[in-house]
């Protein structure tokens, strides 16, 4: 089985950011960089059904991002936790198009013969959420999105997806692509002989063909300051105050 | 003694002594299977000097104040015999002979009253060894994982030898003749037991302790570097092939007297971890790899990775060994197989293991937010001063705990204002810290480590530091001891014995107050200050100086045999699921002192044991020594 | 001649209409004010879904394009999405709202696809000009707001449910009866069953309030006192951590965070939840936080607007009891 993970690199998100000078992007100073949390789940997930084949050996999971040369450490990443090959689509500057992006990604992808190609249900910094199925369309394959089961029967892709207070069993044939959420696998750490493996694991470098920007940045700012609370009491009998102030200042109750 | 029957005699010891020397090079073949490249030829005065203390005067031995005297009369018995024997076999093999020709008469007669002396001694001994091994049940000698019958069979086999010793000498004709071959037999046959038994140790303990790395000022502590650049085939230990041979070595020197089980925190709270059973596996596993069996591992199939995981890394294992053997290294290298060869470790961990990669802590808080506990206190930071172009006298490293955690930055503010009340030039790095690495070394992910370490190196050459105080032992341990290993050189001094200094150079101006009631505390040691630093007595005389009316009481296990709260290792980021909790075993000895406060020098001892006071109820108090020092200070 | 009509879809499920269909029939209802055209409001279901066509009028539908066909009983996503492109494609629309829940962020990028157009997703602010869209949609775990614009002759927009406040603004809503632009048996992507989970209520993502739990509950039993509470209210769903929704406590489509569920509700009580970055990340935005909690230097209690420190297990059933009365007098 052939599989493609589409990778994203990005700024582990439990650090205050900072707008950069120029306004249209984010302070990297003091940033540390990692595969994008949903991506890092199919990663996983991609990993684990090479691993349940009847013979792993002759599968492959092939890791692809799009970005400046930094992406290559990502890549790197996603290999030492198993990835058997990476494509770097190289291009500098930052795109916010979703279908300029899917332009590039989806010229990479056809072709490649991959039975399953599969995104994190959104990056978490852009957090679009749109890549995937116009990427699926371009290449004319059926694509579950945001998948919190996924099983591979006879050629099918068997999948649950979580909706608002129910969810979905939803299937289709393969080849196909498939956006994860969370649940379905947790992400392996990478052991050193991993990490040293990967050091020699082929990284292709190829230019990306972004599409045309329709969808273009004009600026980033920080959302306005939430208003200082305050602990209003101890114990339970800050409890008819706690009820005064929803109903008279808050005016939620 | 015909000359035919001592021809037949030397044919005997000839045959007994090449069958010995077939074994000497079996068992240094098996050696030969672990790592070569472990040097022990260096710092031969410690060497000698340990020889002397722990092997000839059995310092180790007595800490067991019953087993200890009789073990030494035993040895010591054991040597002064051995004059006897080789005299007696020599003289059955050229009749006749004798050291009386050779040394003044009164010393050969004093040589003969000991050998008398100490053959009784021996019986007695070993007469009180077996009783005690029949009747008393004693714990300790007690496992599975021991050879039960091999000391009974041992401790009988030398009193017969005694006894047909002292029978030889008081009999004669064809009577002394049968108890002189028996006992000749008997030695030269416990002679060649000796490979095929525990007892081994009586050849190889002297050079174990001689060869050991155990006992020795910090650096001896330190874990040993592991070169991560080039093609390595094993990460750490996987059988006994990826061990160095002095671990092997080791696993000869065991004789499975269990003191350091009976001291492991672990198995005194129930956990299946068993240092003497570690030793004995690797002793097994070598002897069957040397036969040719190469389906097993010691990972794996002897050492489970729950055995592993439950070592808090105290070192009371090692401290106990009357031989020096080096239990935990074994431990730690079997972890670095499991972590960097196949990244199997506890699950809670993985946050911890990102968290310190991410974010230089092992806890997921923001880094820019290190510093923040000294808002306020005009704590100038490294970078402050390098821009004014400034020196502190010493970088004061604060620790993720003590940057982070609400009830660790009291202690760090109680130090910082003892400084500042004495003077003291210092600053800290605030933002530009990162965890020390240590917890991620002892969990074997020595690749995280590295990284943090060097990139910590980096930051205290780039200020050109050269003196260090802090208040958490493992950031001690680490940059005193372990960082030399990638250049990073730097005096470091614990903030117990930094202040003791400052107190005793009168720069801590403490209040006069005359009618402070008396407290009692007890103090409890940590494991990364005490045993693998020696620093028992300057937090202890701290607290004296600081408070007048001290009444401090030790608990139990106090200094060299302190009981770990259960934090190092790593295990302050794993679960523990099995037997009692360790911290809560310490609790109710530090609270059965009757002390109304327990003090600490560690930031992870400080939560441990706060957690476990909390949780039964109790109303005694813990502070840090840094704490008790600044509340009495007078402003 | 520039696109004037503005599109909207409306969104329901088991033959019930969502609140997002309302939501995004206003915010097309408000465009077309300006510029002059209609609000098309596309509906699709199995049969018996056109009933539903008034309330969309309700809230300014001109015309109600209604697909009624058994193979959209359940969520039929590749005929709808060639459906609704088909109709895009055949012009004058200047604008397609669709709301960013689990369906509309299925469909919607699915739409702008075959359309070939570009879309913007997850918007929380949004305004549309004669050449330009400008839009606002939060990134980086709602740490960074971002400011976009889109050129296109139909913008495809997909906003985040909340954003828009559903507005009475009646209007004809012309039914007008479509067809599939594909056999929707010839669909690759099929869904098979829509279940609805165990004891599932109001949804997160549509509560005016929630009432959440955290590791301070101590056992997944106690969740009750959480749910208490949240009955109480009448109008509450029942949050969880990411802690609890490891432990089993909870499900996972419970879990409000960073890489779970993102709220807005008006108000928002955290019960035994210590503020972890990641759970802040989920909740945020609300009007009004409520943090009850042990330790009084938890990270909730810089989010929360009013804060109690205490033991939520004793706590809890005593706010259960006043809400309850506050509400009997309201």
């Amino acid at each position: 089985m052939k599989i493609a993970v589409l990778i994203k690199r990005v700024p582990d998100m439990d650090l205050r950011f900072k707008i950069a000078s120029n306004g249209t992007s984010v302070d990297e100073s003091g940033l540390k960089f990692d595969i994008s949390d949903f991506d890092g789940y199919a990663v996983e997930a991609a990993l684990q059904t090479k691993e349940k084949q009847a013979d792993p050996a002759a599968s492959e999971v092939v890791v692809i991002s799009l970005g400046p040369d930094v992406v290559q450490e990502t890549l790197r990443k996603a290999m030492s936790l198993g990835a058997d090959r990476a494509i770097h689509l190289k291009c500098d500057t930052p795109v916010h198009d979703s279908y300029a992006i899917a332009t590039a990604l989806a010229a990479e992808l056809k072709g490649g013969g991959y039975d399953l190609v599969m995104f994190g249900r959104m990056s978490i910094d852009t957090a679009n959420q749109s890549t995937g199925p116009i990427v699926a369309e371009l290449l004319g394959l059926p694509i579950i999105t945001a998948i919190s089961k996924l099983g591979l029967e006879g050629g099918r892709v068997k999948a649950r997806r979580e909706l608002e207070g129910s969810y979905e069993l939803i299937e289709c044939p393969m080849p196909a692509v498939v956006t994860i959420d969370e649940g379905i696998a947790r992400p392996r750490y990478p052991s050193l002989k991993g990490i040293m493996a990967a050091k020699k694991k082929p990284l292709e470098v190829k230019p990306a063909q972004v599409g045309e920007e329709r969808y273009k940045l004009d600026k980033m700012e920080l959302p306005p300051e939430r208003a200082a609370g305050r602990i209003i009491g101890e114990g339970k009998d800050a409890v008819p105050e706690l009820v005064r102030l929803l109903k008279e200042e808050a005016k939620v109750l | 003694m015909t000359s035919a029957s001592s021809m037949v005699f030397t044919v005997v010891v000839v045959a007994a002594l090449g069958f010995f020397a077939y074994n000497v090079q079996r068992l240094v073949g098996e050696l030969r299977l672990g790592h070569r490249d472990d040097v022990r030829w260096n710092d031969l005065p410690r060497r000698f000097w340990n020889l002397l203390q722990i092997g000839l005067f059995q310092k180790k031995i007595f800490r067991d104040s019953v087993a200890g005297p009789m073990h030494a009369a035993i040895f010591w018995g054991f040597c002064v015999l051995t004059l006897g024997t080789t005299e007696m076999i020599v003289a059955g093999m050229f009749p006749g002979f004798s050291f009386a020709p050779f040394v003044p008469a009164p010393l050969y007669r004093f040589y003969e009253m000991n050998q008398d002396l100490w053959g009784a001694l021996v019986i007695a001994a070993v007469s009180f060894a077996l009783f005690r091994r029949l009747t008393k049940r004693v714990k300790r000698l007690q496992g599975k994982e021991t050879h039960a019958d091999d000391p009974l069979l041992i401790l009988s086999w030398i009193g017969v030898l005694m006894i047909t010793m002292f029978a030889s000498h008081a009999t004669t004709g064809v009577l002394h003749d049968l108890f002189w071959w028996s006992h000749a037999l008997l030695v030269l046959g416990f002679l060649n037991y000796l490979p095929y038994s525990k007892h081994l140790h009586v050849v190889v303990s002297l050079p174990n302790v001689f060869l050991s790395n155990t006992s020795g000022p910090g650096v001896i502590g330190a874990m040993r570097p592991m070169d991560l650049e080039g093609d390595v085939a094993v990460f750490g230990a996987k059988d006994v092939t990826d061990l160095s041979w002095k671990s092997l070595l080791d696993g000869f020197a065991c004789t499975e007297c269990g003191r350091c089980t009976s001291v492991c925190p672990a198995n005194i709270t129930g956990k299946l971890l068993s240092p003497r059973k570690i030793v004995i596996n690797v002793r097994e596993r070598l002897e069957a790899e040397a036969k040719g069996d190469h389906s097993k591992t010691l990972l794996d199939d002897f050492i489970t990775e729950e055995e592993l995981w439950s070592c808090t890394t105290c070192r009371a294992c090692v401290q106990e060994c009357p031989v020096s053997i080096d239990q935990l290294s074994v431990i730690l290298e079997l972890r670095r197989n499991l972590v960097l060869g196949e990244s199997r470790f506890p699950a809670e961990v993985m946050p911890a293991f990102e968290s310190m990669e991410q974010r230089g802590s092992p806890w997921a808080f923001d880094p820019g937010d290190r510093g923040k506990w000294a808002a306020g206190l005009d704590i100038p930071t490294m970078a402050e001063m390098a821009e004014r172009n400034e020196r502190p006298e010493v970088l004061y490293w604060v620790g993720c705990m003590g940057s982070f955690d609400d009830r660790a930055k009291k202690t760090t503010v109680a130090f910082a204002k003892i400084l500042k009340a004495a003077h003291v030039n210092f600053a800290i790095l605030g933002q530009e810290e990162k965890c020390n690495g240590d917890a991620a070394r002892r969990m074997g992910n020595e690749y995280l480590y590295q990284m943090l370490a060097k990139d910590n190196i980096a930051t205290l050459d780039r200020y050109g530091v050269k003196t260090v105080v802090t208040a958490c032992p493992h950031c001690f341990h680490q940059i005193g001891n372990e960082y030399p290993q990638f250049g990073g050189n730097y005096d470091v001094v614990h903030h117990s014995t930094y202040i003791e200094s400052l107190m005793a150079a009168g720069r801590v101006p403490l209040r006069e107050d005359l009618h402070e009631p008396v407290r009692t505390f007890t103090y409890h040691d940590s494991c990364y200050l005490g045993r693998y630093n020696d620093v028992y007595d300057a937090p202890r005389e701290t607290m004296k100086r600081a408070l007048p009316m001290l009444n401090l009481v030790e608990m139990p296990r106090s200094k060299d045999r302190g009981l770990c709260c259960g934090a190092g290792g790593g295990r302050m980021f794993m679960e523990e699921k099995v037997g009692k909790r360790i911290n809560a075993e310490r609790a109710e000895e530090a609270i059965a002192t009757g002390a109304d406060a327990i003090a600490v020098a560690c930031p992870f001892c400080m939560t441990m044991m706060a957690d476990s006071i909390k949780s039964r109820d109790s109303h005694v108090e813990v502070y840090d020594v840094a704490e008790v020092v600044a509340g009495r200070l007078a402003v | 001649m520039a696109n004037t009509n503005v599109f909207a879809f409306a969104e329901s499920r088991s033959g019930e209409l969502r609140r997002a269909a309302l939501e995004a029939v206003t915010a097309a209802r408000g465009v077309a004010d300006s510029t002059g055209g209609q609000v098309h409001a596309m509906l699709a279901g199995g049969a018996g879904i056109g009933a539903l066509a008034a309330k969309l009028a309700a809230c300014g539908a001109d015309v109600v394009l209604v697909l009624e066909n058994p193979g959209f009983a359940n969520y039929n996503p590749e005929a709808l999405a060639a459906t609704v492109a088909a109709r895009l494609s055949a012009g004058g629309y200047r604008a397609a709202f669709f709301i960013a829940s689990a369906q509309g962020r299925d469909l919607a990028p699915r739409v702008a696809a075959k359309c070939q157009l570009p879309i913007a997703a997850d918007v929380t602010e949004f305004s549309v000009g004669a050449d330009a869209v400008t839009v606002k949609h939060p990134g980086y775990t709602g740490k960074i707001i971002q400011s976009f614009t889109l050129r296109a002759a139909t913008a495809i927009l997909s906003l985040r449910p909340g954003a828009v406040l559903p507005k009475e603004s009646a209007k004809p809503g012309t039914v007008e009866q479509i067809t599939s632009a594909i056999d929707p048996s010839s669909a690759r992507v099929v869904v098979t069953s829509t279940v609805r989970s165990e004891g599932a209520k109001l949804d997160l993502g549509e509560a005016p309030v929630i009432v959440s739990g955290g590791r301070g509950l101590r056992e997944s039993g106690n969740f009750k006192l959480v749910e208490d509470l949240a009955a109480a209210f009448g109008n509450a769903a029942v949050g969880a951590t990411r802690a609890v929704t490891d432990e089993g406590w909870r499900p996972h489509s419970d879990q409000i965070g960073q890489t779970g569920r993102l709220v807005s509700p008006q108000l928002y009580i955290a019960c035994g939840i210590s503020g972890a970055i990641q759970h802040l990340a989920g909740m945020r935005t609300s009007k009004t936080i409520v943090a009850i909690n042990r330790d009084k230097e938890a990270p909730i209690f810089k989010v929360a607007d009013y804060g109690i420190v205490g033991d939520v297990l004793e706590i809890l059933p005593v706010l259960t009891a006043a809400v309850k009365e506050a509400k009997k007098g309201a």
